[in-house]
């Protein structure tokens, strides 16, 4: 342990030297700009402490009243601080470590936030009570869009430019763990909690939002107990570093802890990381949240003025950062930890002119009060601010008695000020906590904790170190014991006695606003949304007088402070205008995230995952589109011609090969392998035979159409079926599904990714397969809807199925994947002189289109049962044993008046071309839509199918198309009701 | 109030009073949300029937009221929608006038991104059907698609490129909360009661005649009762034993930092699971696909944060910088059809439903109470809520509001 | 809430591996008799009170089971031991 503080540099004028505590390396300066002009500030420094040090005052203008806006927290908790930094709106000045060569601009003002146009607004704030936009501006009516623009325009913060890429560079990471305890906080009772959950040799994982750990021990220099209290931080810290199953983090704001104990939040990347922010989730056995307090602010007129600031942001300005504060300082706090700030201030140079406590005399820490009249700063116990003078910074207050009675001014440049501490709730409120406030402490105090989640630390209201210590230890014990480790039960119960043996929760304050609130000056409640004491009377006064309501009517907790500085106070002050007592207070609903995080960390790497077939390259070569189908990427088209006509026509003449890879392809054997086909589909299944290729359907309960596809008998009780690729992932859970009650014997197994699929359809077909294979594929040996094993190549074995989805001699040979490349180049070495081409999807969906083949989702939807696409035929409707999926609602709709029917069509000539999704009307009432049709080369002209009432489906009927084919421009056309068997209607090619 | 009341907007008074609980209502509406405050402000406004309560079992709009995003479009699949919808988009201006309160339609359009083949067809028949019964709403192309959001990648590297789009003009966006309260001070000014913190725990009747209603603050008898709980409205049906094809599913929503206006449409992705818009305040307020499993809670999931991340940065790389500030989660009461149940006489005379509006409860709330109003009002079903009845889904006879097929249930 | 689920063979596993599959119901009606409306309302129509139902659900991205899990549409949280029957 070394004594000597680590050399930090000499720092330079308006900076105060670097104390044992301080972070920042003065020999490591770092240079940015702000607003354009070069600022110097130092590794360890955020961007808001390096600005501050350089003498910059006004951050940022308010939203709605262009009041200029200072540090106020250095936590982030609220938006004053927000500024533009390297392009990126909204980051906040407070937090983000400063790196050098930063451009950081101010937010919401033009330029200087020290001048500011709008500024001009804010002595106009009578005209606008809280709601007044609900009341204003919609008379008449006519008026709205313009006053709607210009509310647009004032609000928001950040600017976005829509033209540039709005990030910092890079790795994104993520990171998923499991944890039996996991410790949200890293002070004092975060690391005891972890050292003594460790010891039960579980895996701890702790996380801390600071760069550093200690909580607020980390900048306190009192002594205690013989020796600073920092330095029993770092020995804790130390103790932490070396246990070996407790892994830390730091930098790492928690985002919510969810149901079952799921820990999240991303932690931001120091330099030496090799990613700038990483996302992680974290699933817990138990959860020990120990997030400490922050100053609860304190509500009185002009409470946002720079140099208005609360304890711990001026604080550890001059203690973490070695920035100084202020010259000169007046307190308005509630708390002794804000009373050992002003005598530590005080010590490091900073003239404190007064203290004022709202706690009346004799509350007070004697040690601390000792230590203010030593340095002969009064103590006005019983007091609080009244107001801050001075427009563009502090530069007086006046302070005054609670209970009435005379003021007193004094001059100022710093005004620290609180209304005591209150805990960092959210975390226990996202995890669903019951909070209810404390009388005692006047805080939010968990009533009752979820499973696994435990509370410790000065959160709970403790102050003394030696409790909040005893606190994580207890917790520590407590989590470790439930989240199964070497449980001690005296281990705990030693914890529990010496936790009970210290002080307990210190007293609170209840002070819910400064003396003389209101009177012409505004005493702001939310910082974001410039929601004032005043909106909150005014929210009351129109019935908005439960938090819940008026933090949406009046806006406050809404902004990017969230609950964090309203939450409290609000509460607090609505119990006090319905005068009610201050228990009755409840907290707005806190919603996660906890802390803000970026889309870039949460979306991390962004992998596209996608599933490619072997033949992904292959296809590529030839000058494949390809397009996302399910989890595929597979081939569209060809060329840029998105008509397809030479993948078509090339098809029709010669031969086409098609990579099929992903269609379903399963085997399903077993006792049962039939029963379970008999239920999932339509068909009557105990009609297949050996070597043919069965077409079928599935159905779902109400007799839509779901899948299709055609089943081979392998053997007894053995098949090999086919889906369609869209349903090739859901196949297995159906199966199970529908058989889920039976208790059959089968075994379903998925080949669709281990066996690659190739088509060749079109007159040369077989030509081409004659040349891979010696076996005999003439039409006599190998005939339609046949399915045959044969060789191919230099031996490998095929599913060659004859099958004819596109209307001509096809065969689909399906091979182990491994061997598709060796396929695909085979047949195309064969098929070279035959006239060979690859097709893709969108000439398939036509050519099969012209067959009248249905393709699902194309041809059928929700209103639409397998009878009413005319596939009826499939159907067994004298199976009832079976309990097939799907019959009984075939049954009730087939007769059923009134349905959609699908139809084949002729667009008559001498017109111009309907396109999908053209309407069908029959005079001013829509009947049905146009669900595909084309322009046919083989038949000369357009057909199409549609899905229309059956008053109108019947054959030879005249339908009247109607289609926007331009915004305006509505064309009709008219066609014939056909049956959609257009192309080759008796199948003779097929069977050629 | 210090504030002196020179000019109308400054004239500070209650929205609407709380009133004494009577014993006895003519007409009682379970649900403090948009659909059950309109019913009742249109009871009374429109039919003169006054003697309305309104039971709210939290605070009104605690349910899905208050937990949209608040877009409003008419450019639905079905013509009977269509209709529906268009009546209601247009009624925002005309309750505004009516109500004297501002609910903030921003008709900014919205538009709708394909990014299929199938889905460009789809839009086809939309924009057609739309055109045809008077809504505007056009085809639009990629280059188009991007000159109305600046910002979204139109290139070919998302996992799903954009293939055209549907621009919707009439669409917008409404300020949700305003709308509540501006139902419940216009329900109320006609004197319709508005009962919060009032929880419906059991429904009493006799014979085929609904009685009462027993609550948190005790029994409560009446003529007529209205069912219109939103997401809870399944919950509310079982406890008189009856089944309704209704699922209620969490669906999630959140908001960025605030930010000044970049985004001047509402656009959705149906590929990408994903609608988005800016509201006055400067928020990016976006939507998620639901979860899974029937609930009633109101939980949001640290996986659905991820999840819209990853779909709005692969669609708008430009949001990559802003952060989410808020996420929560409302109940969608899904029907297989994705279409509404407006029933009267349910199973008892007089007892009337307005469920099942899955995630297209807050566009359709006023027009939906306007209809309620009547037919609770005359005990005849008005002719435009002819679609909506309960027996097409007895019949396999579905609303083609969603062309998709479900595989098991609604949920799916 | 993000809460898990019990698997019978994986164990408490992320809900989101899962699909949802309703509740149970029982076998699938005999359909020899069945009337229209009868199967419509076994298919479709549903009571969910916010108290514990038997509900299936498959492991989908996990070992591709279907199991009975009981669980509260209340809380969304699994009832204790309901995994091991």
């Amino acid at each position: 342990m070394s004594e000597a503080p680590p050399a930090r540099g000499n720092p330079p004028p308006g900076r105060l030297p670097p104390g044992p505590t301080c972070q920042v390396d003065f020999s490591r300066p770092l240079d940015f700009t702000f607003l354009g002009r070069g600022v110097r500030g130092f590794a360890g420094d955020t961007v808001a402490s390096a600005l501050f040090g350089a003498g910059v005052r006004t951050f940022g203008r308010s939203l709605k009243y262009h009041r200029p806006r200072g540090l106020y927290s250095m936590e982030g908790e609220s938006s004053n601080t927000f500024m533009a930094i390297d392009g990126v709106p909204n980051e906040c000045a407070e937090t983000t470590a400063l790196r050098a060569g930063m451009s950081v601009r101010a937010q919401n003002v033009r330029g200087d936030p020290r001048t500011d146009f709008f500024g001009l607004i804010d002595p106009f704030d009578r005209l606008m009570p809280a709601g007044f936009y609900y009341r204003l501006f919609h008379r008449p009516y006519g008026f709205w869009p313009l006053f709607q623009n210009g509310l647009r325009r004032m609000a928001g913060t950040g600017v976005l430019d829509p033209q540039r890429d709005h990030v910092r560079d890079g790795l994104r990471a993520e990171r998923y763990m499991n944890a039996e305890v996991a410790i949200v906080g890293g002070g004092a009772a975060g690391m005891s909690t972890a050292l003594a959950a460790a010891e039960s040799g579980l895996r701890v994982c702790l996380f801390e939002r600071r760069p550093w750990l200690g909580g607020h021990l980390a900048w306190r220099v009192r002594d205690f107990e013989g020796q600073p209290l920092y330095r029993r931080a770092e020995a804790l810290a130390r103790r932490l570093r070396a246990a070996e199953n407790v892994k830390v983090f730091t930098n790492s704001p928690v985002t919510g802890v969810w149901g079952e104990n799921l820990v999240t939040g991303f932690t931001i990347g120091a330099e030496d990381d090799p990613f700038r922010e990483c996302h992680w989730e974290c699933r817990a056995k138990t959860v020990v949240v120990a997030a400490g307090c922050m100053d609860r602010p304190l509500v009185f007129n002009h409470n946002d003025r720079p140099g208005v600031m609360q304890a711990g942001a001026a604080w550890r300005l001059a203690r973490t950062h070695a920035v100084r504060p202020g010259w000169a300082a007046v307190f308005s706090v509630a708390d002794d930890l804000s009373l050992e700030a002003a005598v530590d201030l005080a010590d490091l140079g900073v003239e404190v002119r007064g203290v004022a406590d709202a706690r009346e005399a004799g509350r007070q820490d004697p040690a601390v009060v000792a230590a203010l009249e030593e340095r002969g700063i009064p103590l006005l116990p019983g007091w609080a601010v009244s107001r801050a003078m001075g427009r563009r910074r502090v530069r007086a207050c006046e302070l005054r008695p609670l209970d009435g009675g005379g003021s007193s001014h004094f001059q100022c440049d710093l005004l620290v000020a609180n209304g005591g501490m209150q805990p960092r709730i959210g975390v226990l409120a996202s995890a669903k906590a019951k909070l209810s406030y404390c009388t005692h402490t006047h805080t939010y105090q968990p009533a009752e904790l979820p499973p696994g989640v435990f509370a410790a630390g000065s959160m709970t209201g403790l102050r003394d170190p030696r409790s909040i210590e005893a606190s994580g230890r207890l917790a520590g014990c407590r989590a470790a014991d439930l989240a199964g480790g070497a449980a001690s039960a005296r281990r705990t119960d030693t914890a529990r006695r010496d936790a009970d043996a210290l002080p307990g929760p210190v007293a609170g304050c209840d002070i819910r606003h400064g003396p003389g609130i209101g009177r012409g000056a505004k005493a702001f409640v939310d910082l974001d949304e410039d929601g004032t004491y005043k909106n909150v009377k005014e929210s009351a006064a129109q019935g908005f007088d439960v938090p819940e309501l008026a933090k949406r009517f009046g806006g406050f907790g809404l902004g990017p402070g969230q609950y964090r500085v309203t939450g409290q106070n609000l509460a607090m002050i609505m119990a006090d205008l319905r005068g009610d007592p201050v228990e009755t207070a409840t907290p707005t609903t806190v919603r996660p995230p906890l802390a803000p995080p970026s889309l870039a960390t949460l979306a991390g790497p962004g992998h596209d995952v996608h599933k490619r077939t072997p033949l992904h390259a292959e296809q590529a070569a030839q000058g494949a589109v390809f397009r996302r189908a399910g989890p595929w990427q597979r081939a569209r088209y060809f060329s840029d011609d998105v008509t397809c006509r030479a993948e078509i026509r090339n098809v029709r003449n010669n031969v086409g090969i098609l990579d099929s890879s992903p269609l379903g392809k399963f085997r399903i054997f077993g006792p049962d392998a039939l029963n379970a086909l008999q239920r999932v589909y339509i068909s009557d299944m105990r009609k297949t035979r050996p070597g043919r290729c069965k077409y079928s359907a599935m159905c779902n309960d109400m007799g839509h159409l779901l899948d299709d596809g055609v089943i081979v008998e392998e053997g007894d009780n053995d098949y090999y079926f086919t889906t369609s690729s869209g349903r090739a992932g859901a196949t297995v859970e159906w199966f199970r599904f529908h058989t889920r009650h039976d208790g059959w014997d089968y075994n379903l197994v998925n080949l669709t990714d281990v066996l690659g699929s190739l088509n060749i359809a079109g007159p040369n077909a077989r030509k081409v397969l004659q040349r891979v294979t010696a076996d005999d594929v003439s039409n006599e040996a190998f005939r339609y809807m046949a399915c045959r094993r044969i060789t191919v190549g230099d031996g490998v074995r095929a599913r060659c199925l004859r099958l004819g989805f596109v209307g001509e001699l096809s065969y689909e040979l399906h091979v182990p994947s491994s061997y598709s490349r060796y396929l695909w180049d085979l047949l195309m070495e064969a098929g070279d002189d035959l006239g060979i081409q690859p097709f893709g999807l969108e000439a398939q969906y036509c050519l099969r289109a012209e067959k009248g083949h249905i393709i699902i989702g194309a041809e059928s939807e929700a209103r639409v049962t397998l009878t009413d696409i005319g596939m009826g035929w499939m159907w067994d409707r004298h199976d009832t044993a079976s309990k097939k999926v799907g019959a009984p609602a075939l049954r009730a709709c087939e007769k059923q008046p009134g349905r959609m029917k699908l139809v084949g069509f002729r667009v008559d000539e001498g017109q111009g071309t309907p396109r999908d999704g053209a309407l069908v009307v029959d005079g001013a009432e829509i009947v049905g839509y146009v669900c595909t049709t084309r322009r046919s080369e083989a038949l000369g002209w357009q057909y199409g199918m549609a899905l229309v009432r059956d008053g109108n489906a019947a054959n030879g009927a005249t339908l009247s198309l109607q289609e926007e084919q331009k915004p305006g421009e509505r064309a009709t056309f008219s066609a014939t009701v056909t049956s959609p068997h257009f192309y080759d209607p008796k199948g003779t090619r097929l069977r050629a | 109030m210090t504030v002196k009341p020179s000019f109308n907007w400054l004239r500070l008074r209650r929205l609407w009073r709380p009133a004494p609980v009577r014993r006895h209502y003519d007409v009682v509406i379970i649900g403090g949300g948009i659909h059950g405050l309109a019913t009742a402000y249109y009871l009374a406004r429109t039919h003169g029937i006054h003697d309305v309560a309104v039971l709210e079992s939290h605070y009104i709009g605690f349910g899905g009221s208050g937990r949209n995003t608040a877009i409003v479009r008419a450019n639905q699949r079905t013509p009977e929608n269509v209709r529906l919808y268009d009546e209601g988009l247009k009624l925002w201006r005309t309750l505004t006038g009516e109500l004297d309160f501002n609910l903030m339609f921003f008709n900014c359009g919205t538009l709708m991104l394909g990014h299929s083949e199938a889905a460009v067809d789809g839009y086809r028949m939309l924009a057609s059907t739309h055109n045809l019964l008077g809504v505007k709403s056009e085809l639009v192309d990629p280059q188009q698609c991007a000159e109305l959001i600046p910002g979204l990648d139109i290139s070919d590297r998302p996992a799903f490129p954009i293939q055209a789009g549907l621009y919707h003009p009439p669409g917008g966006v409404v300020r949700h909360d305003a709308v509540v309260w501006g139902l419940a001070k216009g329900a109320a000014a006609h004197g319709v009661h508005i009962h919060q913190g009032c929880e419906v725990q059991g429904i009493d009747t006799d014979g085929n005649r609904v009685t009462g209603v027993r609550t948190s603050l005790g029994t409560i008898r009446c003529n007529r009762l209205g069912i219109m709980a939103g997401g809870y409205g399944a919950a509310v049906a079982a406890m008189l034993g009856i089944e309704l094809p209704i699922h209620p599913l969490t669906i999630q929503a959140m908001v960025t930092h605030p930010l000044k206006p970049f985004l001047h449409h509402v656009f959705s992705s149906g590929a990408y699971h994903v609608y988005a818009n800016q509201t006055l305040k400067g928020e990016i307020a976006t939507g998620a696909h639901m979860d899974p499993q029937v609930n009633y809670t109101n939980d949001a999931t640290a996986y659905y944060l991820k999840h819209q991340a990853e779909a709005l940065v692969d669609l708008m790389p430009v949001l990559r910088g802003v952060r989410f500030m808020r996420i929560w989660a409302g109940l969608a009461d899904m029907t297989p059809d994705m279409a509404p149940i407006m029933e009267g006489h349910l199973g008892y005379d007089h007892l009337y439903l307005d469920a099942g509006w899955g995630y297209f409860g807050f566009k359709s709330g006023p027009v939906a109470g306007k209809y309620m109003a009547d037919y609770m009002a005359t005990g005849e079903r008005p002719e435009i809520l002819e679609a909506f009845q309960l027996k097409r889904f007895l019949e396999g006879r579905y609303s083609g509001e969603t062309a998709a097929v479900m595989k098991y249930g609604h949920w799916d | 809430m993000t809460f898990r689920l019990t698997c019978p063979v994986c164990g408490k596993r992320d809900i989101y591996e899962f699909t949802f599959g309703g509740q149970e119901r029982g076998p699938r009606p005999e359909q020899e008799g069945l009337s229209a409306e009868e199967h419509f309302r076994w298919t479709q129509f549903r009571m969910i009170p916010c108290e514990p139902q038997e509900e299936w659900w498959y492991h989908a991205q996990g070992c591709g089971v279907w199991f009975r899990s009981t669980r509260d549409p209340g809380t969304n949280l699994e009832v204790e031991g309901a995994a091991d029957e």
